[in-house]
């Protein structure tokens, strides 16, 4: 049992508490950061004539980023008493910093590796605490991040590397619904499958350093049986008929589904990964934007609360940049399968917009909240994110 | 009020346990669209001499959100009369498990079905 945690605080409303605010915020700018950086090449391949600010684009989003955010997370829910999770985001930060500022870029990868490793060593502790299969498959998606980063280090190019990066965050997100699961009233077999599905994606991540082709089809073939596993089984499907920010997330995560189980398609149908190339767009980007930010954009109004102490009001505007996000997809889409540069450019140009007016939505809808309840007298009701969120009561 | 007198304090009547429980109803799991108490988060609500003792859980150590449900806790005992002191604290051990959750839990996420 844990220690018993900040006494006091009274009655008044509750804001963030001010040292849990100054411990997370330089992580979270610098994920925002990485965000930026790699969005900012993104338009550089998308041929926009721009100041090559930086190169790197995969990696700074998906271990620069999401690694940050994912390890504050996990530092959040383990890292109190030692801080040390906290070497996980903190080597992701700094990594993406130092490739973003062009240092040698050897030290930048090892710091990323790093904190892929402290990850592992965050879910060694999870799993002494809480034993199940779901902490299991999360602690592989950490190994996936390690691994990643290690043979980046070694001189293996990115788009080899794609099926560790993709790995870390599509074990990630499953594990999360299967422990979700746990809500639900399941037979025996689905979860067996669910561990089928993730055995089948992890044998083709692996697979797919020596034999390419091979590798590739069995996790494109993983990936299509956890997509269909999550639109037959996962909660969303039951949340769907809620209201509020419960029906927004369901939402999302359906639609975060659909794109895991196109881009299973891609990766079975290619089975290639180097040499780029309008194939090589579709299969990176089903994963990393039709199903991770669908991701990203359904639990922000958890994560951004849970991690800053900030209050993100749901409201329905949120729907619009994930409804941006979707279409600069199906347009990107076309533009893969078409081979029409002018409609693969300008989905490109959406799915970045859509990620840009998400943070912008988000950051309206926290700075008004924060207004409101400094203008709501101490004694009044407390305006939380619970009389916010607009969530069912049951 | 945190600092305020206890001898004042003193004459103000604690809050029940069962209203703290009541009104701990109010903390919801937002992608669940279900309250802690009926996930069966909630451990132990308690109140003596103006202070309320809440000991909740999280469904993974993994999960983030313990710092979240804290706030929210804070957020709803804010309404409650006569409560000087709020202590929150979040036990990872034991985990949570399927068969905390309440009946209503069940029938909101789909169990009868």
């Amino acid at each position: 049992m844990e220690r018993l945690r900040r006494g006091g605080g009274g009655t008044a409303p509750p804001g963030p508490a001010p040292s849990r605010l100054r411990r997370r915020a330089p992580l979270l700018a610098a994920a925002l950061v990485a965000l930026l950086a790699g969005l900012w090449a993104g338009l550089l391949r998308l041929g926009f004539d721009l100041p090559a600010l930086t190169t790197e684009h995969g990696p700074l989003l998906v271990l620069g980023f999401l690694g940050t955010q994912i390890g504050l997370e996990r530092a959040v829910a383990l890292g109190r008493h030692p801080p040390w999770p906290y070497l996980v985001p903190t080597g992701a930060a700094a990594g993406a910093l130092w490739l973003i500022v062009g240092l040698p870029a050897s030290v930048g990868q090892a710091l990323l590796a790093l904190g892929g490793l402290a990850l592992v060593a965050v879910f060694v502790a999870v799993h002494r605490i809480d034993p199940t299969w779901h902490n299991a498959i999360m602690g592989l998606g950490a190994a996936a991040w390690a691994a990643g980063a290690i043979v980046w280090l070694g001189g293996v190019a990115i788009p080899r590397v794609v099926p560790f990066l993709a790995a870390f965050l599509v074990l990630t997100i499953v594990s999360e619904r299967l422990e979700l699961s746990r809500m639900r009233r399941l037979p025996a077999r689905a979860r067996r499958l669910l561990l089928a599905a993730v055995a089948l994606f992890c044998l083709g991540v692996v697979l797919s350093l020596p034999w390419q082709a091979l590798g590739v089809r069995l996790a494109g073939a993983g990936m299509l049986a956890q997509a269909a596993w999550l639109a037959r089984y996962d909660v969303a499907r039951r949340t769907i008929r809620m209201s509020g920010v419960t029906r927004y997330m369901a939402g999302a995560l359906l639609a975060g589904y659909f794109w895991l189980a196109v881009a299973g398609g891609v990766w079975l149908w290619s089975g290639a990964l180097a040499g780029g190339g309008f194939g090589y767009d579709a299969m990176v980007h089903t994963i990393f934007l039709g199903f991770v930010f669908s991701m990203v954009f359904a639990h922000a109004p958890v994560i951004v609360p849970a991690v800053l102490g900030v209050a993100l009001p749901y409201g329905r505007a949120l729907y619009a940049p994930l409804a941006l996000l979707h279409a600069g997809l199906v347009l990107r889409l076309f533009g893969d399968l078409g081979e029409s540069i002018p409609a693969w450019r300008w989905g490109g140009v959406l799915d970045e917009a859509a990620i840009l007016t998400f943070l912008a939505l988000a950051a309206g809808l926290a700075i008004r909240a924060r207004r409101a309840r400094r203008a709501a007298p101490a004694t009044g009701p407390a305006l939380g994110p619970s009389a916010s969120m607009q969530a069912p009561r049951l | 009020m945190p600092g305020g007198a206890p001898g004042l304090a003193a004459l103000v009547e604690d809050p029940s346990p069962e209203l703290v429980r009541e009104l701990l109803h109010g903390v919801i799991d937002p992608e669940l669209g279900v309250d802690i108490v009926e996930l069966g988060l909630l451990r132990e609500a308690s109140v003596s001499g103006g202070v309320a003792r809440i000991r909740f859980t999280v469904t993974t150590p993994a999960c983030p959100l313990s710092d979240y449900i804290e706030d929210e806790i804070r957020a709803c005992l804010a309404q409650a009369p006569g409560l000087r002191h709020v202590l929150v604290e979040c036990e990872l051990d034991p985990p949570w498990k399927p068969a905390d959750m309440s009946e209503v839990a069940r029938a909101a996420l789909g169990w009868s079905d």
